[in-house]
């Protein structure tokens, strides 16, 4: 063992002395530092805007006057998506999704207003996030330090001194390994920090640590890799070209060529597309503002003999408001069916390219990261089938005040004049009938068990990665 | 000159690593280009469906109307932005900002904003097209095609002894250099020639785009060149420029688009919305006067046909308060549209410091993807939505009477090309 960690002291003060590692390592710590602040600072703010939007929102639609019901459904109500305490870290799709939906009578509306919208254009990769430099630059950087790590002992000659003092090349590659490991440590406690700090948020300590076990097992991915090259191949500017081209394809070409694949395989028609087609199913339907229409013949009957009465006029319900509540639950199921349908498609898109990480480490790690900090795109289709519910809820709610507490003819006459408009009205006690919402990350387990297919295939590739650098280093000659 | 030119190629083909590199930016120019013309060919035929789908729902919502105020209420008018002839080679903003939208004569500023969802990971990750190849991952092939020229003979120890037979290093280095420089940009571009003459693109379009590639592969050139006469090993040399290139290409954007989206600020989209709603929504409980006002003050010449009698509900004082709505939020839209103009502006400007950013800029522009072709499809949206008010404000205010013949002449979309 001793021996071990005396070849990882070794490559230690080698780096150490070293000026191009020292600032490489200097450079990526300053980055992960500086990004971590402002990421952390900028999210906590959006946080504690988005949570007091919620509430002035629900403020607003309680303060709203004496009104007829039906107003009301149309004057609407917001939810909004404040992001989970793990966002500091992984930001996720939020940027892209939009954060607030407008929730109103007879609509599903979309997220509108995502931040990519207005952002400045400045070409490919232009935000930076702590999860994008993990991803990305430190794997660089592991093969900046390690690409030559036991191509040297190779150049020097001290490779067959080595040997020939009985040393096997597996316990060399241990040394090696044991030395990179110690920087893929340090270089987790920025991520170790923020973790920390979401659990001060409230996030579950369970979430905070697999998310840093699964970017320790993906450096660990790309120590691996690196310590393979460098074993493997003959010539440092060798080793360091491809694996400069290794992290080109795994960072770069592959995670967009899945996007383009991903799209290509399965076709998930755009929101006017599946629209349309439902547009003509629901003018089949009816419009719920017109108690008159054809379609409502049958429900006229069906509730007449009900209450036992011959017209309309004598129910003890306000039959307007029977309609619009009828209409409003059957167009929402056929909302609901083309609204599932979307997403189903997005998630196996999703799924589709989640596939593409058996073919780049990168893909895994970012969407388990984004699966573990409930910034993923599951998240935002609970968030959409959240949002609904409570769109549902109060759009009924206050039709069934519509019902109950309208007189129909009061109801009918609304729009004759002054007097009559304010006896069409019901008190504002019933916009009480609003749910709170506060929309809040799943639960770690659900986290967790949504992240393990990524996961799973990080240890598939730890358990190959280490398999070469084992197989390689048994076999190690001069 | 020649001489050494065909030298140069003769032994850049048995540099097995160099033969990989430049495969490599060909087989990624190729996937590139064909995975952008397909995804271009899409958006075509979406358009075209939509186009068929969108002519069938607006008959049948219009097919027996019997008033003007509902005709408009119920008829939706599809408004979109086909993908120019150079879209292939750089989606842009295309798949942050929607292309399509249905409007009709309600509040516009309800309808504009709303987003036609695509799968949010994909805008989060981003395409693999040409535009991303040209700016990103061929300075990085330059860089592994050239860093190593003089490194790797002075490892080798031959160094000293070429230089010093080759008289002078020009007629060493230069075309060495020069041949695998313009290997590569061939094998970019040719792909993308292809796609241009598939896609029927302008010649001096594609001609532009080749010149902005091969203009960015020369100042990469430059680069390596003054970095790797520093006298270190390969693999150093080799590190800073992968340095260099990281802040070139993701350091610098990065940061500057930070600073620029500090600097200026746009409204809060909900605010917008809020207000917008807000003011629709209140209009049914103030008198009508409060409506029909600051409606006639923008349309003077219906003031004789703005009293709304006491009883009833009237179509006229509907689209009134739904115009007023939109005149209300008015300044915040303009501030959001200002914003969006200025951050491209500086993103414009601060381009410069970045060969990456400037290179996706430019075929953005090409390929009328860019922030500012976007907008101006969000305003040919309003045009198109304000065309839709002309129409039937003559027929509404006065109170014509409804005939659904006149529902022909309804102005049709065209996109701008």
């Amino acid at each position: 063992m001793s021996t071990v960690l005396r070849i990882a002291r070794e490559e230690w003060r080698l780096w150490l002395r070293s000026k191009v590692v020292v600032a490489a390592a200097l450079i990526v710590a300053v980055l992960l530092a500086a990004t971590s602040v402002l990421t952390v600072n900028r999210v906590a703010e959006e946080q504690s805007q988005r949570i007091e939007q919620q509430i002035a929102a629900e403020q607003t639609f309680f303060a709203q006057p004496d009104r007829h019901p039906h107003r009301m459904v149309h004057y609407g109500h917001y939810a909004f998506r404040p992001p989970p305490p793990l966002a500091v870290f992984e930001p996720g799709v939020d940027a892209v999704t939009g954060q607030s939906i407008f929730l109103e009578g007879h609509r599903q509306n979309t997220a509108m207003f995502a931040d990519t919208k207005a952002a400045a254009d400045l070409g490919g990769f232009a935000s930076l996030t702590p999860a994008i430099l993990y991803q990305l630059l430190l794997p660089l950087l592991l093969i900046v330090l390690g690409h030559a790590m036991f191509l040297r002992e190779r150049e020097s000659g001290t490779l067959a001194v080595m040997l020939a003092q009985g040393q096997s090349g597996t316990k060399l590659a241990l040394g090696k390994a044991a030395a990179l490991l110690a920087v893929i440590a340090i270089f987790m406690i920025p991520l170790i920090g923020v973790a920390a700090y979401s659990v001060s948020l409230g996030e579950s300590a369970l979430a905070a640590t697999s998310l840093v076990a699964g970017y320790f097992l993906y450096l660990c991915i790309w120590g691996g890799i690196v310590l393979a090259a460098s074993i493997l191949l003959k010539q440092r500017a060798v080793s360091l070209g491809a694996l400069i081209f290794v992290w080109l394809f795994a960072a770069l070409i592959v995670p967009r060529f899945a996007i383009n694949a991903s799209s290509a395989v399965i076709d998930a028609p755009g929101k006017i597309e599946s629209d349309l087609v439902m547009l003509a199913e629901q003018r089949k339907l009816g419009d719920g503002h017109n108690a008159a229409d054809p379609a409502f013949m049958q429900l006229q009957a069906q509730v007449l003999e009900e209450y036992g009465v011959e017209t309309i006029e004598e129910l003890p319900i306000n039959w307007r408001g029977v309609v619009a509540s009828y209409s409003e639950a059957e167009l929402t199921e056929l909302l609901n069916s083309y609204a599932d349908k979307r997403m189903e498609l997005e998630a196996s898109q999703s799924h589709l390219f989640g596939l593409f990480g058996f073919a780049s480490p990168t893909i895994a790690i970012s969407s388990a990261s984004r699966t573990l900090s409930g910034t993923d795109l599951a998240t935002h289709h609970r968030f959409l089938r959240e949002s609904e519910d409570l769109r549902f809820g109060f759009v009924q709610a206050l039709n069934e005040k519509h019902a109950t507490d309208l007189d129909y003819t009061a109801d009918i006459n609304r729009n004759n004049g002054e007097e009559a408009s304010r006896a069409a009205r019901i008190n504002a006690n019933a916009w009480q009938v609003l749910d709170e919402f506060r929309f809040e990350p799943d639960s770690a387990v659900q986290r967790m068990d949504r992240a393990m297919p990524s996961l799973g295939i990080l240890i598939a590739w730890l358990i190959a990665a280490s398999g070469v650098v084992y197989l390689a280093s048994r076999k190690v000659r001069l | 000159m020649l001489r050494h030119l065909s030298r140069e190629t003769r032994f850049l083909a048995k540099d097995r690593g160099a033969v990989f590199w430049l495969l490599l930016a060909f087989v990624l120019s190729v996937v590139a280009v064909s995975f952008g013309i397909a995804e271009v060919r899409e958006q075509r035929e979406t358009i075209a469906t939509l186009i068929e789908e969108d002519a069938a729902d607006r008959s049948n919502a219009l097919e027996g109307q019997e008033d003007w105020g509902s005709a408009a209420y119920y008829a939706f008018h599809l408004t979109y932005a086909p993908p120019s002839d150079f879209a292939f080679a750089a989606m842009g903003q295309r798949d942050s900002s929607s292309w399509k939208h249905r409007v009709r004569m309600l509040a516009l500023e309800g309808q504009i904003h709303e987003a036609d969802t695509r799968n949010a990971d994909f805008g989060l990750v981003g395409r693999f097209d040409f535009a991303f190849l040209a700016a990103s991952v061929a300075p990085l092939l330059l860089i592994l095609l050239l860093y190593d020229l003089r490194a790797s003979e002075r490892t080798m120890r031959r160094h000293d002894l070429l230089v010093a037979t080759a008289g002078s290093s020009r007629s060493l280095w230069l075309p060495r250099a020069l041949v695998r420089v313009t290997a590569l940009a061939l094998l970019l571009l040719m792909p993308l020639w292809v796609g241009s003459t598939i896609e029927g693109t302008a010649a001096s379009l594609t001609l532009q785009a080749s010149g902005i590639v091969i203009g960015s592969l020369l100042i990469w050139w430059l680069i390596v060149e003054l970095v790797s006469r520093i006298d270190a090993s390969p693999s150093i040399l080799l590190t800073s420029l992968i340095g260099l290139w990281l802040a070139i290409a993701i350091l610098v954007p990065a940061v500057s688009k930070a600073v620029i989206e500090a600097a200026n600020p746009v409204p809060d989209g909900g605010e917008i919305l809020l207000l917008q709603r807000e003011t629709v929504n209140d209009a049914w409980d103030l008198p009508k006067e409060a409506t029909m006002d600051p409606f006639v003050e923008r349309h003077p010449e219906y003031a004789d046909h703005s009293e709304i009698g006491e009883e009833g509900f009237e179509w006229k004082w509907y689209y009134a308060f739904q115009q007023v709505g939109d005149q209300v939020v008015e300044p915040l839209a303009t501030q959001y549209r200002e914003a969006r103009l200025a951050r491209d502006k500086q993103a414009g400007v601060a381009a410069w410091a970045s060969p990456t950013s400037l290179v996706e800029r430019a075929f953005e522009k090409l390929a009328g993807t860019d922030a500012r072709s976007m907008i101006a499809y969000e305003d040919r949206v309003r045009d198109y939505h304000r065309e839709l008010r002309a129409f039937y404000y003559p027929l509404m205010f006065p109170e014509e009477p409804f005939d659904e013949e006149l529902l022909s002449g309804l102005p049709a979309f065209t996109p701008t090309s």
